[in-house]
């Protein structure tokens, strides 16, 4: 829609400004400038007024907001030397600058630079820690983000001498202010007069509280100093006196009042325990470090942090990057991106996901996981890939350690609590656990009477947990191993063993957990674990493959008519393919498999799941379970309970799977035994 | 030159590390055919994190190996964590205390890493694994060493290539894909794929140090 302009010019070319511009000269000026995209001498002629008039009125439309210019950080990303720091010091993201511009000082344009990257990774609910200097407090003064809610500012530190303007407190609030947000002080100095006067200050419940909000920060906007005499740490009255600095010759920086070495370690002087603020592992256990600091004074400091693991995302200007990578041998030819795969044919190019960055997907899953059943399931402290039950170890119990790769939720924090299992290890996507997470489980949950493993029967699970087993061993905890093999695809009956263990698996856990309830025997748990799992028989189909957070690419391709039968649950592609069929035939072949080996006679019972692979409707699970009851009421088999939904995924996959537990007596009393986890509660 | 320094080879680790990195994209290509297709990010992100750690560091080609080992072992786990990492502590193992490395070391180092895989893996040759890569590798090495250090390094490499070439044609019978069964030929191994890259880029640089 074309403002109508010209027409409205009287003769004496005093132009009349249209009305939808109310009497605003400079909208008018920018509405044509940036609208319209006429020159500024085109504008002067509409308006009517001189060249340098149009000039000035953009320039004042800039200032008054009326007009903003972004400039995408991503635009400036792409710079080579942003993108050899983010690659060489594997930096989730890294923003630099030009070294000069306008006339602005160095230190406000990275203020500016950095109020943008801050505002970009904001979230409404995010408590953000903020230190101090005067790079940080340029930042708090130029950053807008209207529209946020339920934030929270803290200082990351206690406060400093007055006689600088960028306080902790300053910082701080200034932040606050712009952001909307709720601000936390520290309310003690940031550095006291000794050890044992900060021992009683962190103990007043004040400061306890505040600093408990700083242990809960997502985020953390930073400065990184140097050791000169003019910079932030010296002013703001740390290393005070001569004698200080024979403490910390080793140390080439300063992050939120703590001092690095070149390598990035931490420096421990006098000054250590006299500090109350945010230490050096607490700063790297924070989701996100944002560091802002340019300057080649600050060259070694970054380095030093850059190096220590202390930034995930670094703000900085061009003089000061390439001097970064210069100390590192780093040369502008020989980075090349590595070429991409070319999928340009696909009318797709990947798997839709709601996650944040993918390298985070399954410590973000669990951290959600604890969080929705806190009342049941908490981290092994130390080993966020590790869960435990809320109550336990139980002395003189047999304790049950189960676990395998993510990408199986519900499994397998689901099925820890009481009755149940007692820990959970998860690794990365499809991939089993190291040895230490299973270890700090196994230590964790042991109470006295030996501890029993179960898992799927995968090399890497087999191999990982074998290692944990021997180490535990070693250390005189007795533990035994169920490596379970219910899927019925993956080979043929005669070598049994070699099956992969699906999600009759939990059946499994149900049985063993409920055997260790009773108080019995390690052996007998055992016993009964492995008897389970030789009575439960699985068999899945897959209409859609699963994609990775890493890759979003489909791990199969199936054809728009095929489906897939024995699929297991990491995505692999499965035993056969043929055309999809109707529910009921898929279910039946499904069931036919399982019948063809378990040897149940009319009379017999068993308990059934039908399994979501991930993506499937739960109306199609009950379609499928409708049918297996028909067959099974058929042919005089009992069943004792079904259970219908995710149980034990594979990520998005859209599939399902049937498992089968051929009950006896002592399997049936076993399964009603209560329990309390988030997947199974009676 | 017959031998190279241990001392100060972190570049090898590093070199080892950009290759693994390079070809992370096509990695997870061949696993995805019949596996998760996971493998290449898996390697890239422990390899380039061992990377990181040794950055900057003055140490010696069994010390780096010994990184490279722990992060595998304790970050990256799955499958390849306990099999990489294994083989490379046990790789450094054999070097550790040595001033230089000559064809002799160099092939105890080889055949300790070969072992090390064996024992947690049970892989066999034909078995559609990293060991039809390793083990005709090492094989070769041994058999060229009266040539000289670096015409075996060439036949390692070599026959790395063949032995990761071998595995289309061979039906899985250990690890993930071997319930594909039949469905499992024709394809690349994954593992086969990413040791022969590792041991052609170790090759490589120690050739490099010799000339």
């Amino acid at each position: 829609m074309a403002p109508r302009l010209t027409n409205r010019q009287t003769e004496d070319n005093d132009a009349v400004i249209p009305l939808r511009f109310g009497d605003d000269p400079l909208l008018w000026a920018s509405w044509l400038y940036y609208e319209e995209g006429l020159t500024q001498g085109a504008i002067a002629e509409q308006m009517g007024v001189s060249r340098p008039s149009v000039n000035a009125y953009l320039a004042d439309a800039r200032s008054r907001g009326i007009v903003n210019i972004d400039i995408a950080p991503d635009m400036f990303r792409t710079l080579t030397i942003s993108v050899a720091l983010r690659d060489h010091f594997n930096l989730q993201d890294c923003l630099v600058i030009p070294t000069h511009g306008d006339e602005r000082s160095l230190i406000d344009r990275l203020g500016g630079a950095g109020a943008k990257v801050l505002a970009r990774n904001l979230r409404s609910g995010d408590t953000l820690a903020v230190t101090w200097g005067r790079t940080v407090l340029s930042m708090a003064d130029q950053i807008s983000h209207p529209g946020l809610k339920d934030v929270r500012v803290v200082q990351a530190t206690g406060g400093t001498t007055a006689q600088i303007p960028w306080t902790p407190e300053a910082c701080a609030s200034h932040l606050a202010k712009a952001l909307n947000a709720r601000a936390i002080p520290i309310s003690a100095p940031a550095i006291v007069s000794s050890a044992k006067m900060r021992e009683m200050l962190v103990r007043e419940s004040v400061l306890a509280e505040q600093l408990g909000i700083l242990a809960e920060a997502d985020r953390i906007v930073m400065g990184i100093s140097s050791l000169r005499p003019e910079s932030t740490i010296h002013t703001s009255g740390f290393l005070e006196g001569g004698m200080q600095h024979s403490h910390y010759q080793d140390a080439v920086g300063s992050l939120t009042g703590r001092f690095i070495s070149a390598r990035g370690e931490p420096v421990i002087g006098p000054m250590h325990e006299r500090t109350i603020g945010l230490g050096l592992d607490q700063l790297r256990a924070i989701p996100q470090r944002i560091a802002i600091a340019g300057g080649m004074d600050k060259v070694a400091a970054i380095l030093a942090a850059l190096r220590g693991g202390y930034v995930s995302i670094l703000v900085t200007d061009i003089a000061t990057g390439r001097g970064i990578l210069n100390a590192e041998g780093y040369h502008d030819t020989t980075q090349r991106p590595t070429a991409q795969p070319d999928r340009a044919l696909r009318p797709r190019t990947h798997v839709k996901k709601l996650i944040n960055n993918p390298k985070d997907a399954v410590d973000e899953t669990l951290r959600g996981a604890v969080l929705a059943h806190e009342h049941l399931i908490a981290p092994v402290p130390g080993s966020k890939r590790a869960i435990r039950a809320i109550d336990g170890p139980k002395p003189g119990k047999v304790a049950i350690v189960i676990g395998g790769g993510a990408g199986h939720e519900p499994a397998f924090w689901g099925y820890v609590g009481a009755g149940m299992a007692d820990a959970a290890v998860v690794g990365n996507t499809f991939a089993s656990p190291p040895p230490d997470p299973i270890i700090a489980a196994t230590r964790a949950v042991d109470g006295g009477a030996g501890v029993l493993y179960i898992y799927g029967n995968f090399s890497g699970d087999v191999m990982n947990f074998g290692m944990a087993a021997e180490i535990m061993e070693a250390e005189g905890v007795k533990v035994r191993s169920i490596i379970t093999t219910d899927d019925v695809a993956s080979s043929p009956r005669e070598t049994r063993s070699a099956r992969r263990g699906v999600a009759g698996t939990v059946f499994t856990f149900k049985i063993a957990g409920a055997a260790a309830a009773r108080m019995l025997p390690l052996e007998t748990c055992e016993a009964l674990a492995k008897h389970t799992n030789a009575r439960t028989y699985t068999m899945g189909l897959a209409l859609e493959p699963s994609s990775l957070p890493e890759t979003r690419q489909p791990s199969f391709e199936l054809g728009p008519d095929d489906m897939e039968i024995g699929v297991g649950v990491h995505g692999e592609p499965g035993v056969e393919r043929r055309s999809v069929e109707l529910a009921d035939t898929c279910a039946d072949l499904l069931l036919d498999r399982v019948l063809e080996e378990m040897p149940a006679t009319e009379g017999d019972e068993v308990a059934l799941l039908v399994n979501s692979l991930g993506s499937i409707p739960n109306s199609e699970l009950y379609i499928v379970l409708r049918r297996v009851r028909q067959r099974l009421k058929a042919r005089g088999i009992g069943v004792h309970c079904s259970y219908v939904g995710s149980y034990y995924t594979s990520l998005d996959m859209v599939g399902m799977s049937l498992s089968v537990l051929h009950l006896d007596s002592e399997i049936k009393s076993l399964l009603e035994h209560p329990c309390r986890s988030v997947v199974f509660s009676s | 030159m017959t031998s190279i320094p241990n001392a100060s080879q972190a570049a090898i680790i590093q070199d080892l590390a950009d290759v693994i990195v390079a070809n992370k994209a096509w990695l997870s290509e061949i696993d995805g055919k019949i596996g998760d297709g996971d493998h290449g990010s898996n390697m890239a992100k422990g390899f380039s994190r061992a990377a990181d750690r040794i950055a900057g560091q003055d140490i010696t080609l069994d010390a780096g190996l010994l990184v490279l080992s722990d992060v595998l072992m304790s970050e990256i786990g799955g499958s390849m964590g306990p099999l990489y990492g294994l083989m490379f502590a046990d790789m450094a193992g054999a070097m550790q205390g040595h001033d230089r490395i000559d064809a002799d070391l160099f092939s105890a180092a080889l055949n300790a890493g070969l072992q090390a895989v064996q024992g947690v893996g049970n892989a066999k040759v034909g078995d559609k694994t990293l060991v039809d890569a390793l083990a005709p590798a090492v094989a070769a090495f041994d058999a060229a060493m009266a040539n000289g250090f670096a015409a075996a390094l060439d036949d390692m490499a070599h026959a790395a290539e063949a032995g990761r070439d071998s595995t289309i044609d061979l039906v899985a019978k250990i690890g993930r894909s071997s319930r594909l069964g039949e469905r499992s030929r024709g394809v690349l191994d994954a593992g086969a794929t990413s040791c022969c890259l590792i041991l052609t880029s170790l090759g490589q640089s120690v050739r490099t140090r010799l000339s």
